[in-house]
């Protein structure tokens, strides 16, 4: 079994934009928030959760436009 | 028992299924916060949508699939009852605590308002329709339970109930798509209609994840920013503070906060083409680049009129002005201007709050979560009066087309559609002028003016929740209460499949043939 075979896994790659970029920003996206709740509430680690957050966040906006660059033939 | 009632009760019962899904899955929250007695709230509320829904959906399971007509009073029903059932948390906890069983919640006079089912199904309406007027005078000390409840609902009820019945429990075929335009939808990203749901949420959870983590970077501790996020995307816009955002104080969280809402405000199939790289979108799509026009220009004169009024700096001016008018113009309703930090919306100069109020009866884009008749309803009333008035220029042979977001509609096509927004516009105001009458009449004339007045029903019937001070457990009275209901379900489903649902309603209870 791959992983895109993983009941939830498939369904969010049948739903999405078929792209594996997306579909692991979203499947990582709750451990990512979970992640940076723990380090900045309990272990007072916020300088890690805010690298954390600004990684996730420039991942997605500048995925985004790479997607949008005007492709040469 | 007839056809038309087992469609329609079969299908109220899968949304009442939904509704008490979602309370299960909410059980975790309370679990989470060591709110114990808020997770027996969620699964003792969770039974009773689950058993109806269910008794429903099993008596009728082999009714016929919906035609147009049964697509909007499943609408139109189905919405009044998640927003009834919706209130039993708020309803079992409050009494709970009340009564002193065994729990660890404080009991405050907040959480005490939701002894009155009144208040609870206002609440919970005004969360599921993405409202965000509240019958809390202090968020800040609801219990983490009932905040998260809050919040979830708005999330929900942004994207739709009969969206996510119809992506969780998918029944492939023409019924799904009757009941998905019939919650005011009608934009499609695939051919399935099934499949065109479930994007939409996919884009919707990933947009919830990215705001997320944009607020926390802004500064809001991370349950305020998860609470926010939710609101702030679903353009519903209730908060866990007592303040709204005006309690951070902060211009980099009110910064932040501007494009989530506007992200909310954007249709989700412009989102699905700007995600799959053709950003041209932005300007290409007529909605999407009014959106930004509109958004801009109104930011602007609300800037001049509060420089002019009761802001001293330009600064100021601009950061609240921007704020409040992108907050209500995508129907969002948080709130940066009140009285602790700078000058409440309800002082405002009555120009800026009638300004306001545009903002709030325009609303966003079609196809997205933002509330007010939509933009291309307005932009199809200007072009539509412009064509119809410079036809009186042209010879009667002349054929001519009306061009709409690159569609070149016949005369026949141009005319429905002309009819069809002029129809929701004219309702939508009439609707508007019944509620403020009513609210003149009811509330004491000394302590609220017409603008406030107007404001408060505009914001209630667009489904924005700014509030210039009339709703509260208190200061608005059962009847208004009861009116600012109907304000919020007419304005979430866009009044046609309430107007349809009541005519029959009224025929088989044989009031007029």
């Amino acid at each position: 079994m791959t992983l895109r075979e993983l009941p939830i896994v498939r369904t969010i790659s049948e739903s999405g934009a078929d792209d594996r970029v997306y579909d692991g920003l979203l499947l990582v996206g709750p451990v990512v928030i979970f992640i940076v709740t723990i380090l900045s509430t309990i272990l007072d680690q916020s300088i890690i959760a805010e690298l954390l957050a600004l990684t996730y966040i420039a991942v997605f906006v500048c995925y985004v436009l790479y997607r949008g660059l005007p492709v040469s033939d | 028992m007839n056809g038309k009632t087992a469609t329609i009760g079969r299908d109220v019962g899968r949304i009442l299924e939904a509704l008490g899904g979602l309370m299960g899955v909410s059980i975790v929250v309370p679990l989470a916060w060591g709110e114990w007695f808020g997770a027996v709230a969620f699964g003792a509320s969770a039974l009773v949508p689950l058993s109806v829904g269910y008794g429903l959906h099993r008596r009728f399971a082999d009714a016929d699939s919906p035609s147009r007509l049964h697509g909007m009073v499943v609408a139109a029903t189905g919405w009044v009852l998640v927003g009834v059932f919706g209130s039993l948390p708020f309803l079992l906890i409050a009494w709970g605590v009340h009564l002193d069983l065994p729990s660890t919640l404080e009991a405050t006079s907040t959480l005490a308002a939701f002894q009155d089912p009144l208040n609870g199904i206002f609440e919970s309406t005004s969360g599921f329709t993405g409202t965000g007027l509240t019958m809390t005078d202090n968020e800040e000390v609801l219990p983490r339970s009932l905040q998260w409840w809050r919040t979830f609902i708005e999330w929900v009820g942004g994207v739709g109930v009969i969206v996510l019945t119809t992506a969780i429990l998918a029944r492939p075929g023409s019924g799904s798509l009757t009941l998905y335009e019939s919650e005011a939808r009608s934009e499609k990203i695939h051919p399935s209609i099934v499949s065109t749901v479930r994007t939409i949420w996919w884009i919707f959870l990933l947009f919830t994840f990215v705001s997320i983590l944009a607020l926390f970077l802004a500064g809001m501790p991370p349950w305020d920013a998860i609470n926010h996020a939710m609101t702030g995307l679903a353009t519903g816009g209730f908060s866990i503070t007592d303040n709204s955002i005006a309690t951070y104080d902060s211009a980099l969280i009110d910064a932040a906060l501007i494009p989530i809402m506007l992200l909310g405000s954007i249709a989700f199939p412009v989102h699905y083409l700007i995600l799959q790289g053709d950003l041209r979108n932005f300007y290409k799509d007529l909605q999407t680049r009014w959106v930004f026009i509109y958004m801009s220009v109104g930011s602007a004169l609300l800037w001049a009129f509060l420089y002019v009024g009761p802001y001293d700096s330009p600064g100021a001016a601009l950061r609240y002005g921007a704020f409040q008018f992108v907050s209500a113009a995508t129907c969002t309703g948080f709130q940066t201007a009140v009285d602790a930090t700078n000058v409440a919306l309800g002082a405002w100069p009555a120009q800026a709050q009638l300004l306001v109020a545009f903002g709030m009866f325009v609303g966003g884009a079609a196809g997205s979560t933002a509330g007010g008749i939509k933009i291309i309803r307005g932009l199809t009333l200007i072009k539509g009066i412009r064509y119809h008035v410079a036809d009186i220029f042209y010879p009667d042979s002349a054929v001519r087309r009306l061009q709409i977001n690159g569609r070149r509609l016949t005369e026949t096509e141009a005319n429905r559609e002309f009819v069809e927004a002029t129809i929701i516009v004219v309702l939508w105001i009439a609707f508007l002028i019944v509620g403020t009458f009513l609210l003149l009449v009811i509330l004491p004339a000394e302590e609220f003016s017409l603008a406030n007045v107007f404001f408060e029903v505009a914001s209630a019937q667009g489904n924005v929740g700014l509030s210039s001070g009339i709703t509260g457990p208190e200061s608005l009275p059962a009847i208004g209460k009861v009116a600012f209901l109907g304000h919020m379900w007419i304005g979430r489903l866009e009044i046609i499949p309430i107007l349809v649902a009541l005519r029959v309603l009224f025929r088989r209870g044989g009031m007029y043939a």
